[in-house]
């Protein structure tokens, strides 16, 4: 028998699902991607790399700061620019602020009416209308820092190489504060009504890639890492990660050495680097009740729910520190233009996005290449598919359907990514 | 489907029926809006939501609609197919973003080296669909456009209940600099750096500019743009090959051209 999901909605991007099934065996399951290309790393070649961050951040109109910060730092890691430590805090902080705003999003508005069995959002936000209240108030948190230090949520304006065009007031940095510690009730609210949700049981045996720093849960930086023994610098990324593009298909996929099927994002972080979130977060796991290794998929969504939690209280502690820092010397300075190869890596909120670019003595680009999160897990999520479906085969279709979205949903894909 | 139909039938008939349909695009326009939170959600209130796919799964019912909303870019031949029933379907059809309006960053494939750019991306290219980028009113008939990388939120807002009214908005024709000025800002150009302002449609809030970041123009030119004056200015700033890589990030380059060969 074949399955086949036209759309599947609430998600970024376009895509629809199919596989076939005989006698019970999983025959193939396979994301149909239907997202347009925009060829984003053919258009960067024989740019100026001022270009890059711009362009290369709307991939994403979700995640934009990330495609942003990880061109920068790759572009700056090839003209061997150096940055002060206040732009380092203030990058971090747009990270943590960009981790609240988007799994805030996905968590709420994209999954949760999967796990109460509602099909529209304005259904949703009929019946629960505190919570969602809670929920948009935890992404206006994330969304004002963005706009606060990035000049605007989408496509932000200040990030470039060296620094910041821009930096906020001291009295704009204690207004966010306030606001930070005014979400932490909202954080609350939200976290207890995913404690009760009934989240489907279901596991399959995985390897978890994440950045590692020594000592803190990181997004900005670090060694790239698995629970599986894997360990490598950034700079190593390509030997152990090779994009394949298999025929006709627009999402190169990702193996790592040699394997196809591995997991990035919350589910990974957590997994690898839950003894390095703050003792807030922890709590919330032991109320969940989840225990490590964790292999369910669908934990992903109370994942970041965890990563809201350490997201929100990690902000305001970096805020609170900038209040004491002179930002002006987070503002650009001169730097030379050099030819130059350079990678960065950053934990998006989907898992480990990676850059590398290809400078020539004049600034202009030679060569680009993006590895997105989506992209790396695309394989890992038609396994599990493939694992999950013949658990729910014998459903009438239109629970089938729903289960499927659910369990692709919980993934966060996000396809715009994917293809860029 | 006749279920779907019954279910949305004991909505107020009254309210206008609106969808909002992205073609191939970052979305980040359809964002702007949901980021605007609770005053997104009361303004959906005021209509019927047939189709909004980042908060619902229920199918399209494919009914008539009063306005149909559009962002991102007819890059594929099902974005096309869509678009052109979006446009036979609505009475109004209302353009999200650069994308959609000019070719969006997109376009930029346009002023390279034709087929080559898909070989730097694929190494089989075989199958992919590769079209020209086209500005959606290469397509359909637009009734009006929100402009901008992302679009400005606060311009929908306030144009959107004249829509909903059925009437059609003008956005008034001042540069990106009357804004700019007003939220005292120092002037790029007066520092004698690059700056797009001049010739550029305002109503963005100068949100670039006030960032210190140029304007490179995302809303396009203004009806009394003048890109000769333009250039003039920019001569000692930047080279000509700069303004022109920098007119296409936005998709901006065709418009200038056509504008200066009238």
């Amino acid at each position: 028998m074949n399955i086949k999901i036209n759309h599947i909605n609430k998600m970024e991007g376009h895509a629809g699902f199919m596989a076939s099934v005989l006698k019970g065996d999983v025959k193939s399951a396979k994301l149909e991607v239907k997202e347009g290309i925009r060829l984003i790393e053919g258009i960067l070649v024989g740019r100026h790399y001022k270009d890059v961050p711009v362009v290369a951040q709307r991939i994403c109109g979700i995640c934009p700061v990330v495609h942003n910060l990880t061109s920068i730092k790759a572009i700056e890691n090839a003209m061997g620019v150096s940055v002060s430590n206040e732009t380092k805090e203030v990058r971090r902080l747009l990270e943590w602020a960009q981790i609240i705003h988007s799994h805030a999003l996905h968590l709420y508005f994209l999954s949760l009416a999967d796990f109460l069995n509602i099909e529209n959002d304005l259904k949703l936000i009929e019946k629960y209308p505190k919570e969602t209240k809670e929920a948009i108030k935890i992404r206006e948190f994330g969304m004002e820092i963005v706009k606060i230090f990035g000049g605007r949520v989408v496509h932000p304006l200040t990030n470039e190489v060296g620094g910041f065009k821009k930096v906020p007031t001291q009295e704009e940095i204690q207004a966010l504060i306030k606001k930070g510690e005014e979400t932490m009730s909202s954080v609350d609210a939200v976290a207890n009504l995913f404690l009760g949700l009934k989240i489907p049981d279901f596991e399959r045996d995985t390897e978890y890639v994440c950045l590692d720093k020594k000592g803190i849960y990181s997004l900005y930086d670090g060694d790239v890492i698995s629970n599986k023994g894997l360990k490598i610098p950034v700079s190593k990324f390509e030997e152990s990660f090779s994009e394949l593009q298999r025929q006709q298909e627009v999402i190169k996929r990702v193996s790592s050495d040699g394997k196809t099927s591995y997991m990035v994002g919350a589910i990974a972080r957590v997994n690898n680097n839950h003894m390095k979130l703050h003792h807030k977060a922890e709590e919330y796991i032991e109320k969940l009740g989840y225990k490590f290794p964790d292999y369910n998929p669908f934990h992903n969504v109370s994942y970041q729910m965890v990563e809201i939690i350490h997201a929100v209280i990690e902000s305001l502690k970096i805020l609170r520190s900038l209040g004491h820092m002179n930002l002006e010397n987070a503002v650009t300075k001169e730097y030379e233009v050099k030819e130059g190869f350079g990678s960065a890596a950053v934990e998006a909120p989907r898992g480990t996005l990676y850059y590398h670019v290809d400078i020539d003595a004049k600034g202009y680009v030679k060569n680009v290449n993006i590895i997105t999160p989506t992209a790396q897990v695309l394989s890992h999520l038609e396994d599990d598919i493939a694992a999950y479906l013949p658990g729910v085969i014998d459903l009438p279709e239109e629970e089938r359907t729903r289960k499927l979205r659910g369990f692709i949903r919980a993934y966060d894909p996000c396809i715009s990514c994917a293809v860029h | 489907m006749e279920k779907q139909k019954e279910k949305k039938g004991k909505k107020d008939e009254k309210k206008p029926k609106i969808a909002i349909v992205s073609l191939t695009s970052c979305e980040g326009c359809q964002f702007a809006l949901l980021d605007l939170g609770e005053r997104f959600l009361e303004l959906v209130s005021q209509t019927e939501m047939i189709d909004f796919r980042l908060l619902e799964d229920e199918e399209d019912s494919g009914e008539e609609l009063d306005i149909g909303i559009v962002e991102g870019n007819p890059a594929t031949k099902e974005n096309i197919k869509t678009l052109k029933d979006l446009r036979k379907r609505s009475k109004l059809l209302v353009v999200l973003g650069n994308c959609a309006a000019m070719g969006g960053i997109p376009e930029i494939k346009n002023y390279q080296e034709g087929a080559n750019t898909i070989k730097h991306v694929y190494k089989y290219v075989q199958g992919i669909e590769n079209l020209e980028v086209k500005e959606v009113d290469n397509f359909v008939k637009v009734d009006f456009t929100f402009p901008g990388c992302p679009i400005t939120a606060e311009e929908f807002v306030k144009y959107f209940p004249l829509l909903l009214k059925g009437e059609i908005p003008e956005i008034p024709d001042q540069p990106v600099c009357k804004e700019c000025r007003a939220k005292g800002n120092r002037c790029l150009l007066l520092d004698k750096k690059p700056c797009f302002g001049p010739m550029i449609q305002g109503g963005c809030d100068a949100v670039c500019p006030s960032s210190r970041m140029m304007c490179q123009g995302c809303r396009g030119l203004r009806k009394t743009g003048n890109v000769k004056a333009m250039r003039a200015a920019l001569k000692n700033m930047m080279t000509d090959e700069e303004f022109e890589n920098t007119s296409e990030i936005y998709g901006l380059r065709d418009d200038i051209e056509d504008r200066e060969n009238l």
